[in-house]
């Protein structure tokens, strides 16, 4: 078997034999992300009403529905809403303190069978398995969103304690909340984010996953036709939230 | 049906795929409706174009130090609490495989759609090994159910009708099923989510893997990269060592031009970055998470001609825009990878031997290259493949020999001066309307699918002597400062030279 000695040293070998075909640098990395990621933040509180337009257009195109609430506490009935037309009623949700506040009585109220992520680890492999059953018979999919970026339409979710990843991807209806922190305008703000993430030392709770979500699954694979919802959801909902869910 | 026999000649693999009616209809319609979105994609974003210079310049930059960058990625896998293994060949990296399966005792594998994968045939080797490996990206799904290869490197089953498709369904199933693409989609939804949930063992391949991080990047529209690294209880990662790039910031360049070569989407639908195994207080995610390291001839070619092809992204750009790839379709090529870049890669991972045909199966257009999203020269790297296919003398004789004469004819002056005559008298019984239509013996390979132009009655050289003496062609000059005389470049149109400008100011 080929050791990491033997593998670099080659790549080493070849390396050195080589200046390449042109000077070349890589993308200028920002030096402090926490900074840069203030100053979007900053910005964008006063620009967020053209950002928000911009992620709507963009998310609509990309075949999500995008939805609006005055505050947190109006939040299950939107979802409520979506649940009834669809005749469904089966929903997991991730963890009150991921999601920002406890819907969870609200959406009972309603008519709704929601189920809350537990807020960490479980402790054994047979809960772990009944909760899996749960989440996969689940029609439903209630998430919070760690960035909503405008050029794309793009949900961006990291997993975590409370956070599961399946939350996102086993039911067939995901429905995202978030609010005007959450905006960004571009994928190279994304970009500063995800510097920031990944620097230094492990934060608690913090998961191994981040996902991009751009609109419903999707597939062309049989004669180029676009059919939605191959393995993940078949829709995805955003409910924007006025009110700062955590203000 | 089943894999490309590679026994069969290239040329033969080529053309009965030109006599498949079905493959030629399908072929055209993607291949278009590929170009048409990738165009409009980049026309409604104007800073395209110095994105993929950027996105050229960080794949360079990379190469230059790929040393440190894989030492930093092995460590930041490692310090994540993954495992990173190192594979020189595809028999290592299929035994690295094999023995992770054999260790956890897994029996049913799911991948999502992975170019390295296909390449070291890790299918057959884990079937082989009593693991049953479950392909899930839809379009891979149905050709493993057809025993197929992918036919293109985006879109797989581009080749396949639904009603094929609904055929192999049903055989699969054991019952009637409609051809129809929702439906057939639907199906694949509930067969492959349980697959997901049983699976012990998930495969992918990498888009990128940022070095800094430890983050192994997945792009996916169907969502199954997301199932296959969040469900079963070990991931492994199979990756070409050349996929790594530096940071966050230099893998977002790359993501705001791959989604639009390949599919004309502003992002895929599901780009998954995963760093390591599942952590402490997450309920979901693989217990082992394992990352191998590909060379299988990449490492060669840091330093050797093919190295611009290590920039490659795999959007499939270049295929649809190539005038070969669109009328024989990825199967023909018989490898792994197909199209301009499919040959490059092939020579890369398989020698410069096993593409003595697939080198000329190009014409050198260079749209590959306009399409390419990070800008790679394959018309380049196909002549100097070329070249080293002629160098090894893998080339038939008769093609050699030809090459060879012109060589010794074009460098003396004498032999040149002679050889015209000879030629004039050589190509009398051949030569129709100043064309070759086909030549004798070996040579007639050369006329099989084109003419050769005759050599002329009187060629530029016999008639210099005569155009320098301006009085001896009436009307004509040589400095009327024509930039180009047609009867230079194409002998036969020969007498009688256009008139001159008459709005020159010499004449």
């Amino acid at each position: 078997m080929t050791t990491r000695a033997e593998f670099l040293s080659r790549i080493r070998t070849e390396v050195g034999k080589t200046s390449g075909l042109f000077p070349a640098g890589t993308a200028q990395r920002p030096s402090d992300p926490r900074a840069v990621t203030e100053t979007i933040k900053r910005e964008l509180a006063e620009r967020w009403p053209h950002a928000l337009e911009r992620f709507q257009l963009e998310f609509e195109r990309v075949a999500g529905v995008f939805h609006r609430a005055a505050s947190l506490v109006a939040v299950p009935q939107v979802v409520a809403g979506i649940a009834r037309e669809r005749a469904v009623r089966r929903l997991v949700a991730w963890h009150a303190r991921e999601l920002g506040g406890d819907l969870l009585d609200s959406l009972a109220a309603r008519g709704l069978e929601p189920f809350a992520m537990p807020p960490g680890d479980l402790d054994s492999a047979a809960e772990r398995a009944e909760l899996r059953r749960r989440v996969a018979d689940a029609e439903l999919g209630l998430t919070g969103v760690d960035l909503a970026i405008a050029e794309t339409g793009t949900l961006v979710l990291r997993s975590g304690a409370g956070r599961p990843r399946s939350t996102s991807l086993l039911p067939a209806c995901h429905i995202a909340v978030f609010d005007r922190t959450a905006l960004i305008e571009s994928l190279g703000q994304a970009g500063v984010f995800l510097e920031l993430w990944n620097r230094g030392a492990h934060e608690d709770g913090v998961g191994a996953v981040t996902s991009f979500i751009t609109g419903p699954s999707r597939t062309a694979d049989i004669e180029l036709t676009l059919t939605r919802g191959v393995h993940g959801p078949k829709e995805v909902h955003a409910i924007f939230v006025d009110q700062v869910i955590r203000g | 049906m089943s894999d490309t026999d590679l026994s069969v000649p290239f040329r033969q693999r080529a053309g009965s795929a030109l006599g498949d009616k079905h493959l030629q209809e399908a072929l055209t319609i993607a291949t278009t409706k590929f170009i048409g979105l990738r165009r409009e994609a980049f026309g409604e974003f104007p800073e395209g174009e110095r994105l993929r210079d950027m996105a050229r310049e960080i794949k360079e930059a990379t190469l230059q130090h790929l040393d440190r960058y894989v030492d930093q990625l092995i460590d930041s896998v490692e310090r994540l609490g993954g495992h990173v293994h190192y594979a020189t060949t595809p028999e290592e990296a299929r035994r690295v495989v094999l023995d992770i399966a054999a260790r956890t005792g897994a029996r049913l594998a799911v991948k999502s759609k992975s170019m390295a994968s296909e390449e070291i045939h890790l299918n057959e080797a884990l079937e082989a090994a009593g693991v049953i490996p479950i392909e899930t990206d839809l379009g891979e799904y149905i050709i493993q159910l057809a025993h197929e290869r992918p036919s293109h490197i985006i879109a797989p089953a581009i080749h396949k009708t639904k009603g094929q498709v609904a055929d192999l369904f049903a055989k699969e199933l054991g019952r009637q099923v409609a051809a129809d693409p929702e439906e057939l989609t639907r199906i694949a939804r509930v067969e492959l989510r349980q697959k997901f949930l049983d699976a012990d063992l998930g495969i992918t391949g990498a888009n990128f893997a940022v070095a800094d991080s430890g983050t192994v990047v997945l792009v996916t529209n169907e969502g199954n990269g997301r199932m296959v690294t969040s469900l079963p209880r070990v991931h492994v990662a199979v990756m070409g060592v050349e996929k790594v790039v530096p940071s966050m910031t230099d893998l977002m360049v790359f993501l705001q031009i791959l989604a639009k070569s390949a599919t004309g989407q502003k992002l895929s639908v599901y780009t998954t970055l995963v760093r390591g195994p599942r952590r402490a207080g997450e309920l979901e995610g693989p217990d082992e998470f394992h990352l191998v390291l590909l060379d299988n001839g990449r490492i060669r070619q840091i330093a050797g001609p093919l190295r611009e092809a290590l920039y490659c992204l795999r959007c499939g750009a270049c295929l649809n825009v190539c005038p070969v790839y669109r009328q024989i379709g990825g199967h023909a090529y018989g490898y792994t990878y197909p199209g301009p870049i499919g040959i490059l890669l092939t020579a890369m991972l398989e020698g410069p031997g096993s593409v003595k045909d697939l080198a000329h199966a190009s014409s050198l257009c260079g749209a590959c290259a306009d399409a390419c999203p990070v800008r790679i020269d394959i018309p380049r790297m196909l002549v100097e493949l070329r070249r080293e296919v002629d160098e090894a003398r893998i080339a038939s004789w008769t093609e050699r020999l030809a090459y060879r004469l012109m060589e010794t004819i074009l460098a003396s002056p004498t032999l040149y001066r002679w050889s015209k005559p000879l030629a004039r008298l050589l190509q009398r019984p051949f030569a129709r309307d100043g064309r070759i239509r086909s030549v004798p013996l070996a040579f007639g390979e050369w006329t099989r699918t084109r003419d050769l132009p005759a050599v002329a009655r009187q060629t530029f050289q016999e008639r210099w002597p005569e155009l320098q003496n301006p009085t001896a062609t009436p009307g004509s000059s040589t400095a009327t400062g024509e930039p180009c005389d047609r009867s230079r470049l194409a002998p036969e149109s020969g007498h009688p030279r256009p008139k001159p400008d008459s709005r020159h100011p010499l004449q």
